[in-house]
């Protein structure tokens, strides 16, 4: 399908609003925190609506770009939305958004708050650099700073922990960014610079063997962001440690730039008919499934609830990769939209647990026995989002897992539907007990806890709506999910693109 | 299709289903404001929906097949309504209602009756999507939602037996969902669309076809209790308030039946219109057989059990697995004939009404006894026909129609599926069928006997209690609900041409099935000699068993639990939990083990490099630590005294004066505390480079508390100096002068050289308390000072090499390469780092601080290294390609 180019000014606005907003995040402190948290909201809700203005034209099949930067005579920083881009620019700066307001009142008491503000302002930029770039180097340079610069807010608490994890954080993701970057300087060695939006950069005249190398590189790079197995070690234990609004994007949108390079890889970098040339997704399809049952084998074990959704996100991630694996254009799309939908799910239950840990100090799903009297809202949101992780209709879950599950039969592999259900049913195994104890448990007549316990209360409404507006979301991306301008259409017209 | 023309458009069956939907939203307002009301309300609604179920039937007698879709979720929601559709919408809707007027008096014991309502409607909403959904996705889609929000009936009185029950009913319910997605989503492997028609199997693989088939049905099944997977059940139906079990026990399970019936007959089945070529039939029948098995199966066994049960519900709820049975066999004899299965059909949904309208009676009636009594042992009630008339009247009819008695609905079904039974061993002469058939004969005894113990000992026979003044009939409403159930099971037996012609007949007739084995029955066997006969008996077998068993207490005995496929289950469950922990712990000592990995290829490390060992390591984190402390206290120290100072002369001075005093202090101060710092912190390391870390690892903390001398002299020159500064003058000089006095006045090396263990008399001294060491250390640094003065020769060994040390220095080389090294350390070090240590950490202390404070320094110390590198590579990557151009 041709697809019209248009030149579009108001593109690099996705991540510039964000980085002035980091920039004026400081002085604004000194005039007054009610003026910096509009501040704030408005520049995020600027990014929303720019990352939003493109789904019209897109869907009329407009592609939208900008050059920006002239590194040398061929090398260009150039932006580019394409539906997938879209995709992603939209569901990060919406995540974004809700993380953003919740972090007012989840952050009113922590210290640091400007190099919070700062930098999780400036992660958001990076994000919406690396949804919208065009070409390998720009996705390079965005990549990178997003990887290396989210430190700060994985060891924003600077506890022992924090730091201990920010460390386990940053040697995993500098890892992964050094494979990342021999693959792309090897690409760029074969092929030159080109614009990710063609079939597939290498053509297999350049060699079976660069080409394997190639690939693994990316994947072992982006693999470690995606945390497939074995590369997954940093997630469980950065969750814990970040704020929970943090943790937020962290799981919804940090985790899935990984399996967002690995698309860009499979579909613009090598392009499809390559892919079935190499035959190495078919063993990317066995790690995936690997990491999907045995990511939700071991989040059921965990206490900590944190821990508990962070081997969640790992398994969640898995179906992506494997949607992404099975080169089939539903399992593409299933895998497209679930990226989505996995971002506010997993962006609600991590909310509801922020208010957990804020307003009970619950921790561990041990002890959250009949919360669900004190916090009605909160734990009606996380039951939502609980339901919708193990893929109930109509909730938004259930719209990826179809697709998946059409994907499955489409390439013919029917066994990779028991992967599907097993990791759903694993799903509701770690989820469900954590509803059913708020929900129907009493809570434990523990004598020293009583006054705490008698204090506990539903959050403030600045909190609540933020959570409250991520269950809606998952329930309207469920319910609504074939509506034009949703995920679902951009997801459907990116992968008529792919497999065109 | 052949019935294309009559298809029409019709939003009539999306608002059947909308309507209690929305309506469920007002439902906790109007509880809030007035229950009369909100009961008023409910009532009402069910009364609404009940009425637009009935309005289907001319718009279905007219058009055949009417459709309707709204657009949601993956494309869109779509109801289809043929006869049999209306069928099971109507007897949903009808005992709705009826549950819903009885449930108004009964929940006045209950608690969150506003809970119950909306549930009540929500589920109703579901049901009617299951059996109105065109497709699967919509019917999958309601399916799941009646199964989880139905979650909330049998969890509703919320005791600790409800609890329990609910939670078997949750996992079976989920697990159900699943292997019904998992065959939704292989009905479109084998070419199916999704909609409720024909698949084209012909030519799929055989695996794939019986795996979608066995899927749907366990999927299906779970719901309609069928067996193995009806567990939840027996436990489930009778923990939920009486009008809820009749929901459950009457109508609910029929989504299950449902399910299995469309499978069977719908989607397993040749193209409409194909049925002349027999052998395309075949797989039809062959899935119709295993259907009828499993039914004559779980009707038998159902039964069984039933009879041991003491609890009237838990019996009535035995009653709904067997009579699902029949179900069952009735929909698989109807898929086994193939075309000429108008009597499967027949009996299988004529049954399928009756027992809803039957059993929803008897747990309305054991309900109200309940209600009554608070009792449901039916060993303790008895002689309750004069205490409450009308109920046992209810009851008992609603007992003779699942007994079959002639004349009541039960009689007629029962007789259909027992002809359909017989017409499907005459098809092919399977001696098995003919086993069948007997069986479902013993069956019908066991369930007369069950219901002659009901009746027989709850509500004939002598009181075994004393009834007090509150046993009495039922409130009027609830009386109401029981006697339209009650009318239409009579009315059912009486003229049952008004579903077999009115509704089934047309219905087979869209399917291109024959219907004249329909008209035949009710002109030739319809209360014929044969049929009544077989009734007698059955009723035979059931008196003897009644009272062989009541003689023996055979109604007592009970197997072993590993006999259950419950048991098994559940040990299935607990094994499976048990797996994952296992794997989770497995998963942690390979972690460890990785950790351990890691360490011994630090010391790998170690030895090849020659830098620090990883305990060494430590306490150079330590002693940093200790001296950065002192550092900022000494600054600290300055400031306060320069701010003290100030206040002495606030009024000579102003505020800026103060304060730039203040800032003069503090930078002064900071310059030599810094200075003094690495002085220190060099010392240090020569001891640790020199192989003294043990020596001086314990001492380290008191010497370095024993320096507060220092503190004072730089808080005193700082104010001195502090005017000169402001002035503009090069303080420079001063601050080296005193800062030399500082140094050669501490003897920070000596003094850790004193506090060393073979100076036993110091370190002994040291230990014991501050203010002894502080009395101690002058004395010994006198001595040593002395020594100084004589020479250096004099000095120990270790001074020597830590002097040669100082003395030769790092050239810049050693000192990269040291910083390498460090790098690596701390990366692995970082990796291997133990939990416990952090995790008993102080973590708001200053200790915690400072550390961070390191941490992060080192963190932009490495990250820089890493840009450098990246620029460099991207620096020589692009050299390289402007060479090129």
């Amino acid at each position: 399908m041709e697809s019209q180019l248009i030149v579009s000014n108001i593109l690099p606005a996705a991540f510039l609003l964000p980085i002035l907003a980091a920039i004026v995040v400081v002085p604004m402190t000194r005039l007054s925190e009610h003026a910096r948290a509009i501040g704030l909201t408005v520049m995020c809700l600027g990014t929303v609506v720019v990352a939003a203005s493109f789904i019209p034209g897109i869907l009329d099949g407009r592609i939208y770009e900008i050059y920006l930067l002239r590194l040398t005579p061929q090398i260009w920083i150039h932006m580019r939305v394409d539906p997938m881009g879209a995709l992603f620019g939209i569901t990060a700066s919406v995540l974004w958004l809700l993380a953003l307001v919740y972090s007012f009142g989840y952050m009113a008491d922590e210290h640091h708050k400007s190099r919070y503000y700062a930098f999780f302002m400036l992660s958001l930029a990076w994000t919406m650099g690396v949804a919208y770039s065009g070409n390998l180097l720009t996705f390079l340079v965005f990549y990178e700073l997003f990887s290396i610069l989210t430190y700060p807010l994985v060891t924003h608490e600077e506890t022992p922990e924090a730091m201990a994890a920010g460390t386990k954080y940053i040697i995993y993701i500098l890892i992964g960014s050094s494979f990342v970057l021999l693959a792309i300087v090897f690409t760029y060695f074969l092929a030159g610079d080109q614009t990710l939006a063609t079939q597939g950069l290498l053509s297999m005249d350049m060699g079976k063997a660069n080409l394997i190398v190639i690939f693994v590189c990316f994947l072992i790079g982006f693999g470690v962001k995606a945390a497939i197995f074995p590369l997954h070690g940093w997630v469980p234990d950065a969750h814990p440690a970040a704020p929970a609004p943090f943790s937020t994007v962290l799981s919804g949108i940090m985790v899935a730039i990984g399996t967002f390079g690995i698309m860009r890889v499979a579909f613009n970098v090598f392009g499809l008919e390559l892919l079935g040339q190499l035959d190495v997704m078919c063993y990317v399809q066995y790690l995936a499934a690997f990491t999907i049952i045995f990511a939700a084998i071991l989040a059921v074990n965990q206490d900590n609830l944190k821990r508990r959704l962070a081997y969640s996100t790992i398994s969640q991630m898995g179906y992506v990769m494997l949607g992404i694996a099975l080169l089939g254009q539903e399992a593409f799309v299933g895998a497209l939209v679930h990226v989505t939908n996995h971002a506010f799910m997993k962006g609600t239950l991590f909310l509801c647990v922020g208010l957990l840990i804020k307003q009970a100090g619950v921790h561990n799903v041990s002890e959250l026995r009949g919360i669900a009297k004190k916090m009605p809202i909160t734990m009606a949101a996380f039951s939502v989002a609980a339901l919708s992780m193990i893929g109930t209709p109509p909730l938004s879950g259930f719209v990826s897992k179809w697709y998946l599950g059409l994907g499955i039969l489409e390439v013919e592999q029917p066994l990779y539907l028991a992967v599907l259900l097993g990791g759903a049913l694993l799903a509701a195994i770690y989820l469900l007990p954590i509803v059913y104890a708020a929900y129907f448990q009493e809570p434990e007549p523990a004598a020293g806890d009583d006054s705490v316990s008698a204090t506990t209360r539903e959050a403030p409404l600045s909190m609540l709506v933020p959570v409250v507006a991520a269950a809606a979301l998952t329930v309207i991306l469920g319910l609504f999910a074939s509506t034009p301008g949703l995920p679902l259409s951009l997801a459907r017209l990116a992968a008529k693109i792919a497999f065109h | 299709m052949e019935g294309s023309e009559h298809i029409a458009h019709s939003a009539l069956p999306a608002l059947i289903v909308l309507l209690p939907l929305f309506s469920a939203l007002l439902v906790r307002p109007l509880g809030k404001w007035n229950e009369s009301v909100r009961n008023a309300y409910v009532v009402v609604i069910t009364g609404v929906t009940l009425l637009m179920t009935a309005g289907l039937v001319p718009l279905i007698a007219e058009h055949h097949k009417i459709t309707y879709s709204i657009p949601a979720i993956i494309g869109e929601l779509s109801f289809t309504v043929d006869s049999f559709s209306m069928l099971f919408a109507l007897f949903s809707a009808f005992v709705w209602f009826c549950s819903t007027l009885y449930s108004l008096d009964y929940l006045k014991h209950e608690k969150k009756r506003d809970r119950y309502h909306i549930t009540n409607l929500v589920v109703l909403a579901a049901m009617l999507g299951v059996v109105l959904a065109g497709d699967l996705i919509t019917l999958y889609v309601s399916f799941e939602a009646l199964g989880l929000v139905a979650y909330l009936f049998v969890v509703h009185t919320e005791t600790d037996e409800a609890k329990k029950s609910s939670i078997k009913y949750f996992w079976m319910t989920v697990v159900g969902g699943f292997a019904l997605i998992g065959g939704i989503f292989l009905t479109y492997a084998l070419g199916g669309t999704g909609a409720i028609a024909p698949i084209p199997i012909e030519h799929t693989a055989p695996v794939l076809r019986w795996a979608a088939f066995a899927l749907l049905t366990l999927g299906f099944g779970v719901k309609a209790g069928m067996l193995p997977v009806h567990v939840w059940l027996p436990d489930a139906h009778p923990v939920a308030p009486s009008p809820a079990s009749a929901l459950l026990s009457g109508v609910m399970i029929k989504a299950g039946a449902y399910g299995i019936f469309r499978t069977v007959t719908a989607l397993f089945r040749p193209e409409l219109g194909e049925h002349i070529a027999h052998e395309l039939w075949h797989f039809s029948a062959q899935i119709g057989l295993v259907v009828l098995w499993i039914g004559v199966a779980t009707m038998f066994i159902g039964v069984v059990m039933a009879l041991g049960q003491s609890n009237a519900k838990r019996m009535l709820a035995y009653h709904s697995v067997s009579q699902m049975g029949f179900i069952l066999a009735g929909i698989g004899a109807a898929g086994y004939l193939g075309t000429h299965g108008a009597l499967g059909y027949a009996g299988g949904l004529y049954h399928i009404v009756n027992h809803a309208l039957f059993k929803g009676c008897l747990f309305l009636g054991v309900g109200a006894v309940f209600f009554r009594t608070g009792s449901l042992d039916m060993y303790h009630l008895g002689g309750l026909w004069k205490k409450m008339p009308l109920t046992f009247l209810f009851t008992l009819i609603a007992a003779c129609g699942i007994t079959g008695v002639p004349l009541f609905n039960g009689f007629v079904s029962k007789c259909l599926i027992h002809h359909a039974i017989v017409e499907a061993y005459e098809l092919h002469e399977l001696a098995s069928l003919a086993v069948a058939e007997k069986i479902y004969i013993v069956t019908c005894g066991g369930t007369a006997c069950s219901f002659i113990k009901l009746i027989g000992l709850a509500f004939l026979g002598k009181p075994k209690i004393e009834y007090g003044p509150e046993v009495k009939d039922a409130p009027p409403r609830m009386l109401i609900a029981m006697g339209l159930l009650a009318t239409a099971i009579i009315t059912l037996g009486l003229f049952p041409q008004i579903v077999l012609n009115g509704v089934v007949a047309p219905g087979l007739h869209t399917w291109g099935l024959h219907s004249d084995l329909i008209a035949h029955y009710l002109e030739h066997s319809f209360m014929s000699m044969a049929d009544i006969m077989s009734v007698v008996t059955a009723f035979a077998l059931g008196f003897t068993i009644f009272f062989v068993g009541m003689k023996f207490g055979l109604f007592h005995l009970h197997v072993p639990k590993w006999f259950g496929v419950d048991y098994w289950y559940r040990k299935t469950a607990v094994w499976f939990i048990a797996f994952c922990r296992w794997i989770d712990e497995w998963y942690e000592i390979y972690r460890h083990n990785i950790s351990k990995l890691l360490r011994w290829l630090r010391f790998l490390v170690t030895v090849v490099t020659g830098s620090p060992g990883p305990q060494d390591q430590h306490f150079v984190q330590q002693a940093h630590l200790l001296l950065e402390r002192e550092r900022h206290a000494t600054v600290c120290h300055a400031i306060t005294m320069a701010i003290g100072q100030s206040r002495e002369h606030l009024n000579e001075k102003s505020d800026t004066a103060c304060q730039d005093i203040v800032d003069a202090v503090r930078d002064i101060a900071s310059d030599m505390a810094t200075a003094l710092f690495k002085e220190r912190f060099g010392v240090v390391s020569d001891f640790i480079r020199n192989d003294h870390t043990d020596a001086i690892r314990d001492v380290l903390e008191q010497v370095v508390s024993s320096l507060s001398q220092a503190r004072e002299t730089i808080g005193q020159t700082a104010l001195t100096l502090a005017q000169k500064h402001i002035a503009g003058e090069d303080v420079g000089p001063d601050i080296l002068a005193t800062m030399n006095r500082i140094l050669s006045e501490e003897h920070f090396d000596q003094r850790l050289r004193e506090a060393v263990p073979h100076d036993l008399s110091a370190s002994d001294r040291l230990s014991q308390t501050g203010h002894d060491a502080l009395g101690v250390i002058p004395l010994a640094t006198q001595q040593l000072s002395t020594y100084r003065v004589e020479g250096r020769d004099h000095l120990e060994r270790a001074e020597e090499w830590a002097t040669a040390y100082r003395v030769e220095g790092h050239n810049r080389l050693k000192r990269a390469a040291a910083w390498g090294t460090n790098i690596t350390r701390i990366a692995v070090v970082s990796v291997t780092q133990e939990r416990v240590d952090w995790m008993t950490g102080d973590r708001s202390g200053m200790e915690s601080v400072l550390h961070t404070r390191r941490q992060i320094q080192r963190y932009a110390r490495d990250m820089s290294f890493n840009i450098a590198v990246l620029l460099i590579a991207l620096l020589i990557f692009l050299a390289a390609l402007a060479n090129n151009l």
